[in-house]
């Protein structure tokens, strides 16, 4: 009661913003954006690596393998398909980690035989840094330039891995701006 | 000066290279694998007597021998690729990145003017050129930013 109470007599109070608001008439509306100034490009690249997306990157469709599958098996799917990593997706089609030649080099060279067996989840990368198609370019820079990160999952609005996203394919995007 | 103007005058030692660890055709597989491991780097070059390259041994063609444990104590030499991606130090970045259109390459090794491999680059070395250029709009985004907080925020 005495909260309601003191609401009201905000609203009572001469000081209330509704009750100014009531003074305000139809030909005095400013439009709040009337003095906004988009921001200015120097380049035609610096605009479309801030206001395209990722989706305008051409990501390669992702290659996926279930946290079960062996190590062998996962490196059999790169080399087929001349991947640089694979995608590790759970049965509701979540991104649980990701594999990649990196992870080959640190951990399976020089051990191949006794880990080829063992579930890919042992020693994939848990939980990789991911990219939405909605993000600009600009960010799959930063995460690669800056970050040091060679291969980015890209994931729709529903977390769903819908590409894979690395350096060459940036490279193939910035192209078309370098001639 | 936009970027393409930088791109055709800027020369290829002007761009931060990574250092190059070279080794020798005879070394085995095994020294390269752990160079790379050590050095944090995809790929090692192979340079002659001179210093001059001759190939190069990739994560990539670690890939294609993993599972025949043996060519580990292979020479290098027998599983290497010859080094044709190469560019000058001192010719343009435009000519760097003409060479990785044109062979599809990752990395490319930077010579002197004496042919001598001096640094490595290569895809990131460009996107981190293209970074130092647009600070303003690539430095500033989150590194791993979600669409949606998990939680509200505040009270």
């Amino acid at each position: 009661m005495p909260i309601r109470k003191t609401i009201y007599n905000d609203f009572q109070g001469s000081s209330s913003p509704r009750r100014k608001r009531r003074g305000v008439q139809p030909g005095d509306f400013q439009d709040p954006l009337s003095d906004y100034s988009p921001p200015q490009f120097d380049d035609d690249l610096e605009q479309d690596l801030a206001e395209l997306t990722i989706a305008d990157m051409d990501a390669w469709p992702p290659l996926v393998v279930a946290p079960t599958d062996s190590i062998e098996n996962a490196i059999k799917r790169m080399r087929e398909d001349d991947f640089g990593c694979v995608l590790v997706i759970d049965s509701e089609n979540k991104l649980v980690g990701i594999f990649s030649e990196r992870d080959v080099l640190n951990k399976i060279a020089g051990h191949f035989e006794a880990t080829r067996k063992l579930p890919v989840s042992v020693v994939m990368t848990h939980n990789p840094v991911v990219i939405y198609d909605s993000d600009p370019p600009a960010k799959a820079l930063n995460m690669m330039a800056i970050g040091s990160f060679r291969h980015l999952a890209v994931l729709d609005a529903d977390d769903k891995p819908i590409g894979i996203l690395g350096p060459r394919r940036v490279n193939a995007f910035l192209q078309k701006y370098f001639s | 000066m936009g970027l393409h103007e930088h791109i055709l005058t800027d020369p290829v030692i002007e761009m931060e290279l990574r250092e190059l660890i070279p080794c020798r055709p005879d070394q085995t597989v095994a020294t390269a694998v752990d160079t790379m491991k050590l050095s944090r780097l995809g790929c090692v070059v192979v340079i002659d007597d001179a210093g001059k390259p001759i190939g190069k041994f990739t994560e990539r063609h670690l890939m294609k021998i993993i599972d025949q444990p043996k060519t580990l104590d292979d020479p290098l030499e027998k599983h290497m690729t010859p080094c044709q991606s190469i560019v000058n130090q001192n010719e343009p970045v435009q000519k760097l990145i003409d060479i990785m259109r044109d062979r599809d390459s990752r990395f490319v090794c930077v010579v002197d003017d004496a042919g001598k491999a001096v640094a490595l680059t290569g895809a990131k070395g460009v996107l981190e050129y293209v970074t130092e250029h647009f600070p303003r709009v690539v430095k500033v985004q989150m590194m791993q930013g979600k669409l949606f907080f998990d939680q509200r925020e505040g009270a």
